[in-house]
């Protein structure tokens, strides 16, 4: 029964893809299929209550799968991303591919089956199997809508997407079976007492680790793939690729490095800690010449993320803590400034900073979403951008990273810059022959739950600081 | 306890309410004239509030905010004491006159425009008294952070102007970049004592690293030397609004944050020496600036840079008292100084000095206003800015072998001899215009809060000793050496001022006649203010556009380029994608092995 009581969040998400592949099946080909992407976000919106009314703590399969605050924390949070993905992309998905509405809900289902195992998962195999559970899908919805948007094309950013996915797999594969070897265990629990994790090959595989993981994170040098992929799949999708997989991936590195690796920084901390820095800095510069505000969104996460592992890089309760406190401020903005994009491009055809002009005249409630989301994602108070990247950057000097902290700052300015320039498109040009967006009543509500959460997290933080903390605490300090 | 804790709730949170309905009800916002009401009452509300504190003891109260385990590390609330109750009232009280003001000034932009005009004002008085009432660092650091987005709509509310549109950018961009300071700052503190408190005990290298990144923020937000940039620049936004941003309250955030900060500036002597030596040497430079221009907010812009270098040299001299009440009396004269320049504007519809003149006898409110405002920054005897500049030059007397007192003295000079042309140009002589020939004065909405400034110019200056009693020092005034010096050097740059002026106007109109009455002074006066100040002020205008600007522009631009110069990286060919991912890995290997 324990078993059931620690797993029961992702076996419930299960049994409402199975649900969904027979109703898809049973339903009479030439009816519309749009009705789906409500059952998924209401189904995901009904397992988000529930984890609050229900125990998910526990253990699983002999130990390889742990329920906790920490578990909990994050699986609320993919479930929450997987509600906002649902409702923003429904009519998108209904409009494109009417006929293959139902495998678009249930690639996405699967996708967030495997998010929901990571963050518990302490054992290396689980945490391969379930880090690949969520990317197989993935590539397959890249390329799911064939879009043809102007210089984007959904093939070529799935097939990108989809070649380099494979060999950062592979390079984890190989560096997980370096490690194994020489620490002779794949139990997250038993690397504190195991002899081998501190040689150097062990250190070797550890780097295959990172670099593999860090692929999915979109960091620097294993990004190029992320503004490809942005560029050329569907916007709503993006959405949900730009946020939910980087949080998973964050949450796989922790359970491998702040759980099993604790007691050993120095052969992990500074190379993610010289990843983060190389992403602040390569993702913040690469951001400043973009015109297409998809690429521009894409390295601006590259720069995000960084500041994430700078936090990561601390081995710290606190800087756990946070982390999944930018984490969550970040799946918020991201999506919601994606979304906003993607109904500005509908009515304008394009993706450039063009497509937003005179937005604040054309629909002044989504330009002032859009304001938040991307004050939000510069660091402006009292928006919950702000809260998250100073308390990373907190955590990490009080930690001692100084050299991080000082080049997050520093380049925290030139974020500015652009995001400014989204910013002053939207408010300061004129709309000329551009109409106001049409917006649906999903999209609506997907636009307001982010606009809520980045206004409503910005003005009182508290109590996500504190769940934050709890989570972390439960991480790293139960043993 | 509870009294001053609900007055203090009360300034912070009607503004606060007012900003966040306007933004939730759109309908009533671009009625234009429901929002101004709401604003306007809301100020109202929290200037009544701050006056009342005036009578209250201090009081603190604080809500957790972040904690780790059982140790809280940040709190938010209201901190009522001294320092942050009068800071209370001079911003309450501007913001009000401000906004009362903007009723006639702004009434001809569209409702829409004008409601928008009055939610950025509700959002910014907002962000400023966050700031004031802030119990701790880091949530002055929030309202810090604010009022830099609140004033970078507000100076870009002429959007549609690219030139406001960019100073507006600028502003922010530049501002930004000295709170980079503020946040290693507050990093420092904190990993050093574990608090954003203002008043902990600190190791003498921290207590200087700390204060020295504190003190670029102040560099940024009060526009010295070298980040003055963007001030002259943000004139761009409507002029009620550089009274408020420009005058009285956001530039003045800096001061008042090392003001706050006293305790633990107090710990960091060589911090205070870089102190006074910008403040002195900005109050010099931007008085010789303003010399030279021909846009009357160009003038009162680098004269604010001036005087809030007198600030910062007091502050660095250790005159908690000196830097604050120049604050406080400057906050009132200047926003005055904008306010009627904004009357005159409204009335010639230019900026320039060049098209104004005679404006005395059909403008005497203004006339007057702006007569009371620029006797006062010229420190003339019983004008507030006389007591308030007086205190900042007998506190940094002695220092430094008194070159600091010998340069802001000169600069007393320099400052009663471009407002004393001002006053001259625009004012006295024969209309240079037709708009200038038929102004007239505006409506009450325009004149009632001139004169509210204009009383508080004219009597600030006797309520020192009521002043340094809140904040626990005792005030006695005496006219020593010092005051009689700073006199003069005003006085007499008051007196060139009118002659060499009323010669000039005197030689346009009748050039032959001028020429055989010129006398010997006159001409050496002129020979020498050409020769020496003119090309002085000259040469440094162009070092200020073309070098400092300039490096800060290629700062800007060197960013942008390295950014399109790493470009290439990205082929687009999933081959090279491959291959990257792979280098990468096998180097991050190698790297682990070799480290």
């Amino acid at each position: 029964m324990s078993e059931l009581r620690a797993l029961w969040v992702p076996l419930a998400v299960a049994a409402v893809a199975i649900v969904l592949l027979v109703v898809d099946v049973l339903t009479h080909p030439h009816t519309s299929r749009r009705w789906l992407g409500y059952f998924v976000a209401g189904a995901l919106a009904a397992i988000f209550c529930a984890t609050f009314l229900f125990p998910t703590d526990g253990r699983a399969a002999h130990g390889a799968f742990e329920g906790s605050a920490w578990t909990t924390s994050f699986q609320r949070l993919f479930l929450s991303a997987g509600v906002v993905a649902a409702l923003g992309g429904l009519d998108d998905v209904a409009k494109r591919t009417p006929h293959r509405v139902g495998e678009y809900w249930l690639a996405m289902l699967f996708s967030i089956i495997g998010m929901l195992i990571l963050p518990g998962a302490r054992d290396l195999v689980l945490l391969i199997v379930a880090f690949e559970l969520m990317g197989i899908p993935l590539y397959v919805l890249a390329a799911y809508a064939k879009t043809e948007t102007k210089g984007g094309h959904a093939a070529e950013a799935a097939l990108k997407l989809y070649l380099t996915g494979a060999t950062s797999t592979a390079i984890t594969l190989f560096g997980l079976a370096l490690f194994t070897g020489m620490t002779g265990t794949t139990r997250l629990d038993a690397l504190a007492g195991a002899a081998g994790a501190t040689t150097p090959l062990a250190g070797v595989g550890l780097a295959f680790v990172i670099a593999g993981m860090g692929y999915k994170l979109g960091m620097v040098p294993f990004h190029m793939w992320v503004p490809d992929t942005y560029q050329g799949a569907s916007t709503p999708f993006v959405a949900f690729l730009s946020v939910a997989p980087k949080a998973a991936g964050v949450a796989a590195m922790s359970a491998i490095f702040l759980f099993g690796m604790r007691g050993h920084p120095a052969h992990w901390a500074p190379v993610i800690a010289l990843l983060a820095i190389l992403s602040m800095v390569v993702g913040n510069l690469l951001a400043l010449p973009q015109t297409d505000l998809r690429r521009l969104l894409g390295y601006s996460g590259i720069a995000q993320m960084g500041y994430v592992l700078v936090a990561l890089a601390s081995n710290d309760t606190f800087a756990a803590g946070m982390t999944f406190f930018f984490l969550t401020a970040y799946l918020f903005t991201n999506m919601g400034a994606f979304l906003v994009l993607h109904v500005a491009a509908e009515s304008s055809g394009e993706h450039s900073a063009a497509s937003l002009a005179g937005l604040a005249q054309r629909a002044p409630g989504l330009a002032a979403a859009l304001m938040a989301f991307l004050l939000s994602l510069a660091g402006i108070p009292f928006v919950v951008g702000f809260w998250a990247k100073l308390y990373v950057l907190l955590a990490a000097f009080r930690a001692g990273l100084v050299l991080p902290v000082v080049v997050g700052i520093a380049l925290a300015v030139v974020g500015l810059f652009y995001y400014l320039r989204v910013l002053s498109a939207a408010y300061m040009s004129e709309p000329g022959a551009l109409k106001r967006p049409e917006l649906g009543a999903p999209m609506r509500l997907a636009i307001g739950i982010c606009v809520v959460a980045v206004v409503g997290l910005g003005l009182w933080p508290k109590p996500l600081v504190d769940q934050s903390l709890a989570a972390a605490t439960s991480l790293l300090e139960r043993r | 306890m509870m009294r001053p804790i609900l007055l203090a709730l009360t300034a912070l949170l009607a503004p606060a309410l007012v900003a966040l309905s306007l933004a939730v009800a759109p309908s009533v916002r671009r009625r234009g004239a429901p929002a101004a009401a709401l604003t306007i009452l809301a100020s109202l509300a929290s200037f009544g509030a701050a006056v009342a504190l005036l009578f209250e003891h201090s009081a603190r109260l604080t809500v957790p905010w972040l904690r780790t385990g059982a140790r809280v590390i940040a709190e938010v609330g209201v901190n009522v004491d001294g320092v942050s109750t009068s800071m209370l009232v001079v911003v309450t009280f501007v913001a009000l006159c401000v906004q009362v003001f903007s009723l006639g000034y702004m009434h001809d932009e569209s409702p829409p425009a004008f409601g928008r005009y009055f939610a950025y004002h509700a959002l910014f008085l907002f962000s400023m008294n966050l700031l004031v009432l802030a119990p701790n660092l880091l949530q002055l650091f929030a309202g810090w952070e604010l009022v830099g987005v609140t004033s970078y709509l507000l100076i870009g509310f002429y959007y549609k102007k690219p030139s406001a549109a960019h100073a507006a950018v600028k502003a922010f961009w530049v501002t930004k970049f000295a709170d980079m300071g503020f946040l290693f700052g507050l990093l420092t503190l904190f990993v050093a004592t574990g608090s954003f408190s203002f008043n902990v005990a600190l190791t003498p290298p921290v207590a200087v690293a700390v204060t020295l990144l504190f003190f670029l923020a102040v560099v940024g937000k009060s526009a010295q030397f070298p980040l003055h940039v963007w001030l002259p620049d943000a004139m761009e936004g409507p002029t009620p609004v550089s009274a408020l941003l420009h005058a009285a309250t956001m530039v003045a955030a800096g001061v008042f944050l090392v003001v706050r900060a006293d305790p633990l500036f107090a710990q960091a002597e060589s911090t205070r020496t870089v102190m006074l030596v910008v403040g002195v040497g900005t109050a010099l430079f931007a008085a010789l600036l303003a010399l030279v221009q021909t846009d009357i907010k160009k003038v009162l812009a680098y004269s604010t840079c001036s005087q809030l270098g007198y600030m910062i040299a007091a502050l660095g001299a250790g005159s908690m008292l000196g830097g604050f009440f120049h604050l406080t009396t400057h906050a009132f004269f200047k926003a005055l100084l904008f306010l009627a320049a904004g009357s005159i504007i409204h009335a010639v519809g230019s900026n320039e000095l060049s098209k104004m003149g005679g404006l005395a006898r059909r403008m005497p409110v203004t006339f007057a206003a702006f007569t009371i405002g620029a006797l006062s920054l010229a420190a003339v005897p019983g004008f507030s800015g006389f007591f308030s500049k007086d205190l900042v030059l007998e506190a940094v007397a002695g220092k430094l072998g008194s070159i600091p007192l010998a340069l802001l003295v000169a600069t007393a000079f320099l400052t009663a001899f471009y407002m004393g042309r001002v006053l001259v140009v625009a004012f006295l002589g024969a209309p240079s215009s037709d708009e200038a020939a038929h102004a007239h004065e505006a409506g009450w909405s325009m004149k009632l809060p001139l004169l509210a400034l204009a009383a508080l110019s004219l009597v600030a200056g006797f309520f020192a000793a009521p002043f340094a009693k809140l904040h626990g020092q005792a005030y006695h005034f005496h006219f020593g050496g010092v005051a009689a010096v700073g006199t003069a050097a005003g006085l007499l740059g008051l007196v060139l001022a009118y002659t060499l002026s009323s010669a000039r106007i005197a030689r346009a109109t009748r050039a032959v006649s001028e020429l055989a009455r010129g006398s010997a002074v006159d001409r050496f006066y002129e020979y020498s203010f050409r020769r020496v100040t003119l090309v002085l002020s000259d040469s440094l205008a162009w070092v200020d556009r073309y070098v400092v600007d300039g490096m800060i522009n290629l700062l800007g631009y060197r960013t942008i380029d390295a950014g399109r110069g790493m470009r290439p990286l990205q082929t687009g060919m999933a081959p090279d994608y491959v291959l990257a991912v792979v280098v990468g890995a096998a180097s991050l290997a190698a790297w682990t092995v070799l480290r």
